[in-house]
């Protein structure tokens, strides 16, 4: 501030004078002796009502107009709360409003309000601010970031974007926000761009890069302490929920309640042996969370019941949206699809394949289906949670796009890859199991290595002497991405996985074949089988998303979503050009429940949080990047031309009270009379 | 050691003093010649003839006068009466009141009416009796002649203080009042001198009251210039003198109202007084005191003033 406008402020100073002058006034009516003071006229004193309701009135306006006054003088250089547009010389401004819906601001800090509104109450103070000719775009920063407003000159198409947007549970993403903002505005032809960011900041920190971002509403990452119930699993009769909290504050005395959600799916029928079903809103079982900040778990046991359950967390905190989470059911019945060659695969005692045998010896409740050869179609892969293949020998496009498909929707595939690996018909490949082609060769190892195998528990040690007769080295082969689970001893990859979409790919170099090696014979080929049915159980149950993951739906079916709160969505397929193929797109945004159906079929979807939403604390905006000297948003208004209209007004009202007081002192004077 | 209470509540004689001087000055410009009394009867000094009427006392019949004109009359006789003057001075808070424009209080406006009535009675030989409504160190003089008399009345006037509410004291116009009506023989003139503020209702008849039996009342209004004229402007807050009433009000605005009330708080003493013989004399503070002297003179005699 300098020294005028200090000066101009100064002014202010003067709103004594009329009150000086008011307490004069007052003063000159003092009280003075005459004996015959009862013979006065009992009428209303002009001078007291002058005192009281012209006076003061008077006072109150000559006040403000000095105040007013001031602000005229120290225009336009006086500092306001609101944002608002400097441009240079009067150019107009081209500005991209990051605009941050992520869950974490829903958060309202003490005695304030949540900081999305506070984020959107901004944006539309800066759009007030904006002139014709500025060009606006607003971009959110949920994950994915998206546009929402392409650059545009329409200042009312900006409002109106605004008003249309809410606040949703999706994850913060504001690297690509601002990326997405910089891209909306270099092809316009403006001369001042600006990128703003209105964001609590609790994310990665902003790209660096021109314009600079700035953030102008640092009131956005005051801290908010918060807890919230990002996942809850349910596993037979116990739930195990993931619970974050931002500070260690915001966790004391609060426990993790399990609440009847709604009534049970029609898709489980219910056996004359279950117990009655509580009412809704009832808790049916709860456990103290530890007082700490980030994540934690808590298990709460509970009575076998059918149905949907929430997890609820007691007491309340910056935000009770994320108080509550749908429990996600375990899944019903695990079904392995087994693809083995009897001839090859099975013991020399007879019967059914080693895998098929060791599936079964596992006694997980899974449903091991035989096949006969590999499908070529998503449909007839849908209906399983898990595929083993034994000695493949390669696949199809179609049996690839198909299995790719499965895997993404949450599939398990295990390959046991033996001495068919190198004999892959013309067109056929191993793919999405191993990148490249594999071939068998004899073993330079006698087994594995078991300290590379932990993740197959105290059970690999007895992999070391496998005495195999050949293998398929996985050197190069495992997929990138991939995660090598255990190695030979000469350090050859033996087994990798990786995920895929939801699903899981994993690839070992040896077949179940007791005539290729002991491998089958060993406790831990149990193990792998059970890591295959368990990952299976958990990734193939209902689907669980971050908010703002996009659902894909493949073909022409016509998907209609109800969410737990909300009105239905129907969602109709669209044309890839591209690929020739249909397929709708739907990202849920809200946390909560999912009522998905798809044709026939009916199917429940879970949208979780990310916990990094809640654990998250604001960053300090002072070290982001500053906005180049005169190209940025700054808090300063020019409120000349409002503090012009207000003494205007002002002085209107000082004629009007003037007229209406000196029409009450005749009234007053002709009923003394 | 003076105390502030005696202080505050001074008489301000302004230039009404000395009471003495200004009494005598007063009372040498007012034609002072003995009265005789109207009565007649019984006396020494022969009053003329009337016609006989039934009842007459046979003595008085005038047998000359029968013999010479055939008529019968009666002789009448003159005789001088003992016509004594009561001086009723309200010495409330009220009539301490100076304003700027007045030579004195109305007080001392007062006192010397009162002491130029009483040299004027007392030169004629009739008694002087004074009474007080409210104020301090007052002492009331019963009913006396001669020129001691004179003298302890001024000491009486100048000894007192204004002082007294009578909104607070609903028996000082009862005390004042009964002492007169008791002993005030026929023919008394009692002259009541007061700004009629803050006065009771019923003031004005219980004075009223006293004009029988012979009596005459005659009430001296004695007002400052300023509560005459009430020559304020502007917002003003007023205080009475008496009881704790305050006014905030425009002066320009209610000046007539004012004045207008003051008037028919006159015009109803008039009206009480008129009936019994009495008379009401209007006076400011500011006017001549002879003036006012002769006024209450002439309102004495059954002259309107």
């Amino acid at each position: 501030m300098t020294f005028l406008v200090s000066a101009a402020l100064a002014v202010a100073l003067l709103i004594a004078m009329p009150v000086a002058a008011h307490l004069l006034r007052r003063g000159r009516a003092r009280e003075r002796e005459f004996p015959p003071a009862a013979l006065v006229p009992p009428a209303p004193p002009v001078a007291r009502r002058r005192s009281r309701l012209e006076d003061r009135a008077l006072l109150a306006i000559r006040s403000l107009l000095v105040v007013a006054l001031a602000a005229l003088g120290a225009g336009p250089l006086v500092r306001c709360s609101r944002p608002s547009l400097a441009r240079d010389a009067g150019a107009s401004v081209a500005l991209a409003i990051v605009l941050d819906d992520s869950a974490s601001m829903r958060l309202a800090p003490p005695g304030e309000e949540e900081r999305w509104e506070r984020a959107v109450g901004g944006a539309r103070a800066l759009l007030r601010s904006a002139r014709e000719g500025d060009a606006v775009a607003i971009v959110l920063a949920g994950r994915p970031a998206r546009l929402a407003l392409a650059a545009t000159t329409d200042l009312g198409a900006a409002r109106a974007t605004l008003d249309a947007l809410s606040v949703s549970d999706r994850a913060t993403d504001l690297v690509n926000a601002v990326k997405i903002a910089r891209s909306a505005l270099a092809d316009l032809p403006h001369g001042d761009r600006r990128v703003l960011v209105l964001s609590d900041l609790a994310g990665e920190e902003l790209p660096a890069g021109s314009p600079p971002p700035w953030v102008p509403l640092r009131e956005l990452t005051r801290p908010a302490a918060n807890c919230g119930v990002v996942r809850a699993d349910r596993r037979g009769s116990r739930v195990t929920a993931e619970v974050a909290c931002n500070e260690r504050s915001a966790a004391a005395g609060r426990r993790l309640e399990l609440v009847v959600a709604e009534t049970p799916p029609r898709a489980v029928a219910a056996s004359s042996a279950t117990p009655a079903r509580p009412a809704e809103g009832t808790v049916v079982g709860s456990a103290p969370i530890t007082e700490q900040a980030g994540p934690q778990s808590v298990v709460v046991e509970l009575l076998p019941l059918l149905g949907e359950l929430d997890a609820r967390l007691s007491g309340s905190d910056a935000s009770r949206h994320d108080d509550v989470a749908a429990v996600v059911p375990e899944l019903g019945v695990t079904t392995v699809a087994v693809l083995a060659d009897p001839s090859s695969a099975s013991a020399s005692t007879g019967g059914p394949p080693i895998v098929e045998q060791a599936l079964r010896a596992l006694e997980s409740g899974a449903i091991v289906k035989p096949l006969t050869i590999m499908p070529d179609d998503a449909a007839s892969l849908a209906g399983w949670s898990a595929l083993l293949l034994d000695d493949p020998a390669g696949m199809g496009p179609e049996a690839r796009e198909a299995l790719g498909q499965w895997l993404k929707l949450g599939g398990v595939a295990l390959a046991l890859l033996g001495p068919s690996a190198g004999r892959a018909e013309l067109g056929a490949s191993l793919e999405p199991f191993v990148a490249g082609s594999p071939r068998w060769s004899e073993a330079a190892a006698p087994g594995i290595d078991p300290s590379t195998a932990t993740a197959l528990g105290p059970e690999a040690s007895g992999l070391a002497s496998l005495a195999p007769r050949g293998r398929v080295p996985l050197t190069g082969l495992c997929p990138s991405g991939a995660r090598v689970l255990a190695r030979w001893t000469d350090q050859v990859p033996f087994l990798c996985e990786r995920d895929v979409g939801r699903g899981l790919v994993m690839t070992a170099s040896l077949p179940a074949s007791p005539r290729v090696s002991d491998f089958a014979l060993r406790p831990a080929f149990l193990a792998l089988l059970a890591h295959a049915v368990d990952e299976a159980a958990r990734r193939h149950g209902p689907r669980v998303t971050t908010a703002g993951t996009p659902w894909l739906f493949p073909g022409d079916d016509v998907v209609r979503i109800t969410p737990s709160a909300g009105e239905p969505v129907t969602v109709a397929p669209e044309r890839d050009p591209t690929h020739g193929t249909s397929r709708g797109v739907y990202a849920p945004a809200e946390r909560g429940r999912y009522r998905v159906v798809r044709g026939e079929d009916a199917e429940t979807r879970i949208v979780i949080l990310t916990a990094e939403e809640v654990t998250q604390r604001p960053r300090n905006p002072a070290q982001e990047g500053t906005p180049a000297p005169g190209a940025g948003v700054t808090g300063r208004v020019d409120v000349s031309r409002e503090a012009a209209l207000a003494v205007l007004l002002l002085f209107v009202a000082e004629v009007v009270v003037r007229l209406g007081s000196r029409g009450q002192h005749r009234e007053v004077g002709s009923a003394a009379r | 050691m003076i105390r502030a209470r005696q202080i505050r509540s001074a008489l301000d004689w302004g230039r009404l003093a000395p009471l003495r001087l200004q009494a005598r000055t007063v009372a040498a410009g007012v034609y002072a010649g003995m009265h005789r009394s109207r009565r007649r009867g019984t006396g020494v000094e022969f009053g003329g003839h009337r016609s006989y009427v039934r009842g007459d006392d046979l003595r008085w019949l005038d047998h000359r006068a029968f013999l010479r004109h055939g008529r019968l009359l009666v002789r009448e006789f003159e005789t001088e009466t003992d016509r004594s003057l009561r001086l009723v001075v309200d010495a409330t808070g009220s009539m301490g009141y100076r304003s700027d424009s007045a030579p004195g209080a109305k007080l001392a406006f007062a006192a010397v009416v009162a002491a130029a009535l009483a040299r004027i009675a007392l030169a004629s030989g009739d008694p002087v009796g004074l009474d007080w409504i409210g104020g301090e160190r007052r002492r009331p003089l019963p009913a006396m002649a001669g020129r001691e008399a004179f003298e302890r009345l001024l000491l009486a006037l100048e000894a007192v203080l204004p002082g007294g509410d009578l909104t607070a004291d609903h028996h000082a116009i009862a005390r004042a009042i009964n002492p007169i009506a008791r002993h005030a023989r026929r023919g008394s003139v009692v002259v009541f001198l007061s700004d009629l503020v803050d006065l009771p209702e019923d003031a004005g008849q219980r004075f009223a009251a006293l004009a029988t039996e012979g009596r005459t009342v005659v009430v001296v209004r004695v007002l400052d210039p300023a509560e005459a004229t009430f020559p304020f402007s502007g917002p003003v807050r007023l205080r009475s003198s008496e009881g704790a009433r305050v006014v905030e009000t425009d002066a320009s605005t209610v000046r007539g109202a004012y004045l207008e009330a003051l008037e028919q708080c006159a015009q109803r003493w008039q009206d009480r007084l008129l009936p019994r013989g009495g008379a009401l004399v209007r006076a400011t503070s500011d006017a001549d005191p002879i003036e006012i002297v002769r006024a209450v003179l002439a309102a004495a005699r059954g002259l309107r003033p």
